[in-house]
């Protein structure tokens, strides 16, 4: 199985105060996934991350998609065919902006 | 997330010096300050702004090689955390100080190389042999492990030779070509009737330069200027921030200290060593204007102002006297 490399060229850092902005946002029934907390940036292009995106983004170095969404699942209550799709669409968007590889 | 605003700057240009060893007809800052911040100061002025959430620098001037502490100067950044790079005409990098900057935490260095000519280049750069020396940097660097690029600022002198520029590149064996687009700022401005392409020259250039990238042409060819908008492409920097990334995403730092939005707007707003980064970032009137511009002029009409917002703030300043005068490059009628 493939493991994910995260590029050593991409800047990144979670917004100071964002991720208890998106908490508390959730606490009022608002939808976490439109709230960015955290960005990456290289060679001139910048992806903001919500929520989910930041913890796939920091905890995706060296585990495979399996390994990767099986702890995500200890994290959120959802539904494994939705988190594996919304995992794996992201992935492929890090890959497109060479943000990650396979090796 | 249209409500997500950036905490503090990610990249900072950070001019050392301005004393350099060309004499470019171009050169934005040759009417600069010539006082320097010394190492001491830069140093603690690094650490803050690493401090401050800024994630990249990079150095700039003058010629940075110029500094005789420019090794112990990168040094203190890197050791910071920041991501260290440079911008240099390469004159001065032989082997030996190749792998000096690698020691001392350069990631990243681009070449100002303006023609895949020797003679062009020479003639702009006002330095005989300075092609020649320019390339051999690249090689060095690269021997050192320092990713490279090729800086070239487009003007009158090579805007019909994207192909031998990629194919000079490409050569090189560099990772990226970064074509600038001309800043009427400093002796750019004194030249601009002499250096400076009429917008339908630059929306050619652009039309080429998209084309080139979208069939791929091996190198990562990289061109930020948010005129083209209206040639169907968003920012660079991605759909979050549009317009001029000045002031939204970076900053620059002059030689003495002085914090401008960007190298070619010249007006200061802060001094890293008597200012606090964070404070300015947030309340800066000047970077709550280039945030939130108003269309002005034909602008107002435009279908594109929504991606663009009016293009380049340094050159609409500089030549309408105002940020939210349109982009004097814009084609768009």
């Amino acid at each position: 199985m493939q493991k994910i490399q995260r590029n050593p060229d991409v800047l990144w850092r979670e917004e100071e105060g964002a991720r208890e902005e998106a908490l508390a946002g959730l606490d009022r029934g608002e939808d976490a996934a439109e709230v960015g907390t955290a960005l990456l940036f290289a060679n001139g292009q910048m992806l903001v991350l919500n929520m989910l995106g930041a913890d796939i983004w920091q905890s995706c170095e060296g585990k495979s998609v399996d390994e990767l969404v099986a702890g995500l699942l200890e994290e959120y209550e959802v539904d494994e065919a939705v988190l594996r799709a919304d995992v794996t669409a992201f992935l492929a968007e890090l890959a497109g902006k060479g943000f990650i590889r396979y090796a | 997330m249209h409500d997500w605003i950036v905490k503090a700057p990610l990249t900072i240009n950070w001019a050392l010096n301005n004393s350099c060893n060309f004499r470019c007809r171009h050169c934005y800052s040759r009417v600069d300050t010539d006082r320097e911040l010394d190492r001491e100061t830069l140093c603690a002025a690094l650490a803050r702004v690493a401090g401050a959430g800024v994630l990249a620098v990079n150095f700039g001037g003058g010629e940075p090689l110029l500094r005789p502490d420019l090794l112990e100067i990168a040094a203190c950044a890197a050791g910071s955390g920041l991501q260290v790079s440079m911008n240099s005409n390469g004159y001065l990098i032989d082997a030996p100080t190749a792998r000096a900057l690698k020691g001392a935490g350069f990631a990243k260095i681009g070449i100002s190389i303006d023609s895949h000519l020797p003679e062009v280049h020479d003639a702009f750069r006002g330095v005989p042999g300075s092609h020649e020396r320019a390339c051999a940097a690249l090689g060095h660097l690269a021997a050192a492990g320092v990713r490279t690029s090729i800086s070239t600022v487009i003007c009158r002198i090579n805007h019909g030779q994207l192909e031998e520029l990629v194919s000079f590149a490409l050569q090189h064996g560099v990772e990226q070509l970064n074509v600038h687009n001309f800043k009427c700022a400093g002796l750019g401005l004194a030249n601009r009737d002499e250096l400076d392409l009429d917008p339908g020259e630059w929306r050619a250039f652009y039309r080429e330069a998209l084309a080139a990238r979208e069939r791929g042409i091996g190198i990562d060819l990289s061109f930020d200027d948010p005129i083209i908008a209206s040639l169907g492409l968003k920012g660079g920097a991605g759909s979050l921030v549009k317009g001029s990334v000045c002031g939204k995403l970076s900053l620059n730092i002059k030689s003495n200290g002085d914090i401008t939005p960007c190298g070619f707007i010249p007006i200061v707003i802060g001094n890293i060593v008597t200012d606090d980064l964070a404070e300015l970032w947030r309340t800066s009137p000047v970077l709550e204007r280039l945030r939130h511009k108003e269309p002005a002029g034909k602008c107002v009409s435009c279908g594109h102002y929504d991606e663009c917002l009016g293009g380049c703030s340094a050159r609409a300043l500089a030549i309408g006297g105002d940020f939210n005068a349109p982009d004097p490059h814009c084609w768009e009628e």
